[in-house]
């Protein structure tokens, strides 16, 4: 990838880091968890610079006391970006007391749709989803729905944290996860937000989630992810949004395919997710974060 | 997590159904409000006017306000019309500046698609309206704040810049919906819910209920006015995979209740049947007796849209 294309993001997140080391999700926003995270991934190959431990401390600082993370230092609840922080710990190689108490609350969180009053619930509803509710995946706060995004994240937390933490629970809730997401894979071959029908009609897939849920099955013994994997190709040709395209070539590469570089005329927006995750997408970009190495399925 | 049916949970949710079943009945609205509706065949008229005469035969005040316009911006399907049409936008926006706004800003937090500013793209938004991105918010990843007692919950966090606002414009398409019926300009409130805390989509609120969600997010938000695009509305299955349904109508309103009653008579819904609406009778005006219709009588542009089989009992006879 030439320099024109991610030097110009780098400077972009070293610019609008705030001074307490985290990123908000535009410049002169506060900061959160989520841009932070992948900022820092992005910029992980400065991470003995001080701006970039500046960063890392507030991050770790975000934990609380059950071993969630929450979404910002305002926001005292238990968000699903702890899956990008148990991500982050690994990109990291720390694996301490904190990253394990991470691990600990995601192993213990799941959609409220598997708890007993909504399996109770589901027996008698008169329009049932489809769903096969022991297949548990995640959901973006714990008391909602599992969906396939933070399903995806968790997925590859977990996978990354199965190299340094062995247990039964940890692969059996990847074994489900993966279950959860291959269930609800569009007749298209790629991933809607939840579900791959509503009111009896089939949904498409949309290009980010297909990207995501892709990112969810690296080392999935269960999936053949060949259609996946083209639809996730036929989606990046047509996208326009830069969103989807950074999220479908971070999962094409990992999973090896080649894809043309994008123009290097094109400016970073102020949008700083969208910012870092683009500088990851690149071919010699951080990716390889996202790519579960040394997990065996 | 595990269930866990112990007494520490049972007796608490007890107690709570208990009060709420003691709970006094909300005093219902007692005033009237005056709702306009004017006829615009197409975006390609003067549609700048139009606000305007909205906004005049609704008595708004707008000088010196902090003014948020909260367009509905969903998915971009170029097929159908799910998203309030770009010139709408750009008419308010040119409208409510020239009525001497201290600010004017758009701002919207689509329920499940990340990507806002690509959406806004995709649906014109940025080749429509000039300096757009210097002009809008992105609501699902704004700078937050609590509110105390949301909807039986201790805490709930909304965009500072909705609290910010002086008047907030709900400016839906005019849609049925799937799972409420119809989708107007109270459930358009729902972008106003931030997806950084509450997820794409805003699960919680469909674990408090949509139509509790609707009703507490608009009672928390008072200082508002509506402008529904009903110039192309969607009917069938709403909000997104429905087909577009001309209806040549726009409704201007600052009471959201009898906005959206009067949107429902126009796309032959009975009001009465809709329950967010029937929940929400405090906070404006559902009956006919009580709306000051202005402009057009909704009669004279009902215009039938398609129910999807699950909602037909809610056609109005």
């Amino acid at each position: 990838m030439p320099e024109g294309y991610l030097r110009p993001r780098l400077e972009t997140l070293r610019r609008h880091q705030n001074p307490d080391g985290g990123w908000g999700y535009f410049p002169g926003k506060r900061s959160w968890l989520e841009p932070t995270a992948y900022a820092l991934l992005a910029l992980q190959n400065e991470k003995e610079s001080p701006a970039w431990q500046k960063g890392w401390r507030l991050l770790r600082s975000w934990q609380r006391d059950d071993g969630a993370w929450q979404p910002n230092g305002h926001v005292p609840e238990a968000h699903w970006a702890t899956a990008l922080a148990i991500t982050l710990h690994c990109a990291n190689k720390v694996h301490d007391a904190a990253f394990r108490k991470g691990v600990d609350w995601l192993l213990a969180t799941s959609g409220a749709e598997t708890r007993l009053f909504a399996r109770l619930f589901a027996m008698v509803d008169k329009s049932p989803t489809g769903h096969d509710l022991k297949f548990r995946g995640w959901p973006w706060r714990p008391e909602a729905t599992a969906w396939i995004e933070p399903t995806a994240h968790t997925l590859v937390a977990l996978k990354k944290a199965a190299t340094q933490i062995s247990g039964s629970e940890l692969n059996r809730r990847i074994v489900l996860g993966e279950g959860m997401i291959l269930r609800r894979r569009c007749s298209d071959g790629g991933w809607n937000y939840g579900a791959k029908a509503a009111l009896g009609i089939e949904l498409p897939s949309y290009p980010e989630t297909t990207a995501l849920a892709l990112l969810g099955l690296q080392g999935s013994r269960e999936a053949d992810l060949t259609a996946a994997l083209r639809q996730a190709h036929h989606l990046w040709q047509d996208s326009r949004s830069r969103w989807s395209r950074a999220w479908l070539a971070i999962s094409l590469r990992t999973f090896g395919t080649a894809l043309p570089e994008e123009s290097e005329g094109q400016q970073p927006t102020h949008d700083l997710i969208l910012t870092a995750l683009e500088a990851l997408a690149t071919p010699d970009g951080g990716h390889r974060y996202f790519r579960p190495t040394g997990f065996a399925a | 997590m595990k269930s866990c049916l112990t007494r520490r949970v049972l007796l608490p949710a007890a107690a709570a159904a208990l009060a709420s079943c003691q709970k006094a009945a909300p005093t219902p609205f007692a005033g009237s409000s005056p709702v306009a509706v004017l006829k615009a065949k197409s975006y390609q008229e003067d549609l700048v006017a139009h606000i305007l005469d909205g906004i005049r035969l609704c008595g708004l005040q707008v000088k010196d306000k902090r003014v948020l316009l909260k367009p509905n911006l969903v998915e971009f399907d170029a097929a159908t019309a799910i998203n309030t049409d770009v010139a709408l936008v750009a008419a308010a926006l040119t409208a409510f500046r020239s009525l001497g706004a201290a600010s004017v800003i758009i701002a919207e937090g689509p329920g499940h698609r990340r990507d806002t500013l690509g959406l806004a793209d995709e649906a014109g938004y940025g080749k429509i309206i000039k300096d757009f991105e210097d002009n809008f918010v992105d609501l699902n990843c704004d700078d937050v704040s609590p509110i105390k007692n949301f909807a039986g919950l201790d805490q709930f966090f909304f965009p500072n810049t909705a609290l910010a606002a002086d008047l907030i414009v709900s400016m839906p398409k005019m849609k049925t919906h799937h799972w409420a019926g119809a989708t107007l300009s109270m459930k358009n409130f729902f972008g106003l819910v931030p997806g950084a805390i509450y997820g794409w989509p805003k699960n919680t609120l469909h674990y408090i209920g949509i139509a509790d969600s609707i009703v507490a997010i608009n009672r928390q938000f008072r200082r508002t006015f509506a402008i529904v695009d009903g110039i192309v509305g969607m009917e069938g299955n709403g909000p997104i995979q429905g087909t577009p349904k001309p209806s040549g109508v726009l409704v201007f309103g600052k009471d959201l209740v009898a906005v959206d009653a009067t949107c429902c008579r126009i796309m032959g819904i009975d009001p009465t049947k809709v329950g967010y609406l029937t929940m929400a009778t405090d906070l404006g005006a559902l009956h006919s007796s009580q709306i000051q219709q202005r402009g057009e009588n909704p009669t004279s542009v009902r215009t039938n849209f398609q129910l999807i089989k699950q909602y037909q009992s809610l056609r109005l006879t």
